[in-house]
């Protein structure tokens, strides 16, 4: 076992000789990870993490009406929080003692600060007493086909302010007609039409049929996990790939071994096939586990959690390091030149790692691809982090990859090993 | 002296990419004695490297048997290779590792460690005269250099057996001499039973106590030089060159008849051969040429005796002689007399 560790050590100290391994091993994949990550929705579209919709409201009529109508909004989903106008000592609307002005509400709004933006316009009450239609201005992000709460509790409000005053118009005019109901002034008139609103308000309120809104309690910290997306896919993702560019390079080093002859000058000295072929594939399995542990650490910088079986995680990476190392020394025995091994090595890395859902989960892609992907070993390590990722697994869970993965190895390590030439 | 190696019907059989399979090496026997230097003669394609890959565990035989100290190199592989020390012929070390660090990689590979390791590196450094540069990177040796990392780690463990493929290829006359110089010395001063293999002959014969000669896979001839040189008789060599004029049969069968002591006479006719060697070419199309003159090749006992004569009948014939060489016995003869080629060819 010595001299496995001393040909393994040695080989590691030639490759770590070349300090390019850095930038290839730890710079790239690292800003790869990230960059991949934020391309599948890590940061850009984060859901809120609080319990408490802001929205910034600019109140320019302040009136009975507006008032109403925001007692409406709140009234439709108790998490809105209207700013500055439900802002309380604590600063919830994290305003810090400034004015809202529209300068402000359209920065708070493309910082996401605030999640949408009401606009009551001048004359609001007015309009609204006289019949006339009026436009509430409403601005958000949010996706046109997807609305969000906010707007539908903005759209229900505005419904009922506009039906109650429906009612009391149709409900003067109606007493208008009849004779003996005759007002004594405008004011009665205008008293009338009021209780009828404040009827039709009440009636509405108590509407048996309404949706009541619960935002449901989240642990932030598993927020991105929950999210499905962003950087708990791209980082065991792109760690499954740069794993493979680090182990695959082997068979190109083992062929420059053969060419310089140190390969065949090992095989003169007494030291076995396998501890020569095992020193040289533990060197690799070694550099994999160590890039696996370099991406999935900056992955725990980003907030990635990786379940709740590090022995399961541990087995994967494992595994699926070894599964490789043993295609490596199978290809080996099938390769004739370093210029060869080094395609074939950027050819299976860029082909296994997207067939296996290194780049974007398997569940977007059609059942005849995903049913082809799980021809690369990538497809089932990745279904291994998913399931400890994203669904809670455990040892349990993951027991169908890692059986398919070993399976795999002892079929490339007999190829390789009973292939295998020194010359 | 009993025998450190010894090899029996040692036979390896391959396929050409036809499909067809041929024999590289095809029933060898040998034995090489403790402590001598013992060379392996035969042109490229000869077998010689085959053979000896398999004495070394290379390669496995298609049949036969090798031991090296009574270990049989198939099914004792490991107590065998403890015994013996490879020097390839290529620069076989890690180029981005110092000397010193190669030499403690392949030294562990021997089971050396800790201090006995530190004493052998060191004494190995010495020994290749190398010991101020230690600590520098291989790749910027020069060849000479190389090829002293490359020999002082065949010797680390003070193996019985030492191997040398062809050590001097490549590489100047200067450290051409001191490589031969260290495989004598390691025969008088350590007692190692060196096993050499080389197309040169000159250096064959200047310091093998036998030389086998593999031919087509079989050994032809095996003994001493000068046992070797006895069979063929002892006759001298002496070439004639003749540039591009014709030589009748008739001036060869003088030759034999009326000089004392010839026994051949040979005409190589003038060839125009291309950069590389290749024959015929068109001389429009080549930049660099070789132009071979031709010449008659005579083996006569007493050469320097026979030379006045030869010259005459030549003079008698028209023959314009442009110069002459008189070669002693040597082992390219006895090749050339054995196989109708030349060690070269």
């Amino acid at each position: 076992m010595r001299t496995v560790f001393e040909i393994a050590r040695t080989d590691l100290r030639i490759i770590f000789q070349d300090r390019s391994i850095w930038l290839n091993i730890v710079v790239i994949p690292v800003i790869l990870s990230f960059v991949v990550g934020f391309a599948n929705g890590a940061g850009a579209t984060a859901p809120p993490t609080t319990s408490t919709l802001l929205v910034d409201v600019l109140d320019n009529d302040s009136s009975d009406r507006s008032a109403q109508f925001f007692d409406e909004v709140r009234a439709a989903n108790a998490t809105i929080v209207l700013c500055p106008l439900d802002n309380t000592d604590d600063d919830i609307c994290q305003l810090a003692g400034a004015a809202l002005d529209e300068t402000l509400a359209e920065s708070r709004l493309s910082s996401q600060e605030a999640l949408a933006l009401i606009e009551i316009p001048a004359g609001f009450g007015a309009q609204i007493d006289a019949g006339e239609p009026v436009a509430i201005g409403y601005r958000s992000s949010e996706d046109a086909f997807a609305p969000s709460f906010i707007l539908q509790a903005v759209q229900s409000a505005a419904q009922q302010i506009g039906g109650t005053a429906i009612a009391a118009t149709v409900g003067t005019q109606v007493a208008d007609d009849i004779e003996y109901l005759l007002f004594v002034d405008d004011a009665d008139r205008a008293a009338f039409t009021e209780t009828i609103r404040s009827e039709a308000a009440s009636i509405w309120a108590t509407d048996p049929v309404n949706v009541e809104y619960t935002a449901s309690d989240f642990d932030s910290e598993t927020l991105v996990n929950r999210g499905g997306g962003g950087f708990s896919q791209s980082i065991p993702g792109m760690a499954t790939m740069y794993v493979m560019f680090a182990i695959f390079p082997a068979a190109a080093a083992l062929i420059r071994e053969r060419q310089q002859w140190t390969l065949q000058r090992l095989a003169t000295m007494p030291v076995s096939r396998a501890q020569i072929l095992g020193g040289k594939m533990l060197a690799r399995f070694a550099l994999g586990i160590v890039q696996y542990a370099i991406i999935f650490a900056f992955g725990v910088f980003l907030g990635v959690r990786y379940g709740n079986d590090p022995i399961a995680l541990a087995l994967l990476m494992a595994t699926f390091t070894l599964c490789i190392t043993a295609l490596t020394l199978a290809l080996t025995t099938v390769l004739r030149n370093e210029a060869q091994a080094a395609g074939v090595a950027l050819f299976l890395s860029l082909t296994l790692a997207p067939l296996g859902g290194a780049w974007w989960p398997l569940d977007i892609v059609p059942d005849w691809m995903r049913t082809v992907g799980h021809l690369s070993p990538v497809a089932w390590v990745m279904d291994g982090y998913r399931s400890l990722i994203f669904l809670d697994g455990n040892l349990g869970t993951v027991i169908v990859p890692l059986l398919v993965l070993l399976g795999l190895t002892v079929v490339f390590f007999v190829i390789g090993v009973r292939r295998f030439q020194y010359s | 002296m009993d025998a450190i190696v010894e090899v029996r019907d040692l036979a390896k059989q391959f396929k050409r990419q036809n499909g067809e399979a041929f024999f590289a090496v095809d029933g060898v026997d040998l034995d090489i004695m403790r402590g001598e230097i013992f060379s392996l003669l035969g042109p490229n394609g000869a077998g010689k490297t085959t053979t000896i890959a398999m004495i070394s565990g290379l390669l496995n035989p298609t049949r036969g048997s090798a031991t090296i100290g009574g270990h049989s190199i198939i099914d004792d592989p490991i107590a065998a290779k403890k015994l013996l020390g490879v020097i390839p012929q290529e620069i076989a070390l890690y180029p981005t590792l110092t000397a010193r660090q190669n030499l403690e990689f392949f030294g562990r590979m021997y089971d050396l460690d800790g201090a006995e390791l530190r004493t052998r590196v060191d004494e190995v450094l010495e020994f290749i005269d190398l010991t101020d540069r230690q600590h520098d990177k291989v790749e910027t040796f020069s060849g000479g250099m190389k090829r002293r990392v490359n020999i002082g780690v065949g010797l680390l463990h003070n193996p019985q057996l030492l191997y040398m493929d062809e050590p001097t290829v490549g590489i100047d006359p200067q450290n051409r001499r001191r490589i031969l110089d260290t495989v004598v010395r390691l025969r008088d001063e350590k007692q190692m039973t060196v096993l050499y293999t080389s197309h040169l002959m000159e250096e064959v014969q200047q310091i093998s106590d036998r030389v086998g000669i593999i031919d087509h896979g079989k050994i032809i001839a095996l003994g001493t030089v000068g046992d070797l040189i006895h069979k063929i008789g002892e006759e001298d060599r002496l070439v004639f060159k003749v540039g591009d004029q014709a030589v009748p049969e008739a001036l060869l069968e003088r030759f034999k008849a009326e000089v004392e002591g010839v026994s051949s006479a040979t005409y190589e006719k003038l060839e125009i051969k291309g950069e590389n060697g290749d024959a015929p070419v068109d001389i429009r199309s080549t930049s660099s040429l070789q132009i071979a003159d031709g010449t008659i090749t005579v083996m006569a006992q007493r050469g320097r005796k026979a030379l006045p004569d030869l010259l005459q009948i030549a003079n008698q014939a028209g023959l314009d002689v442009l110069s002459v060489e008189v070669r002693e016995p040597d082992l390219e003869a006895v090749f050339l007399s054995m196989t109708g080629r030349a060690l070269r060819d």
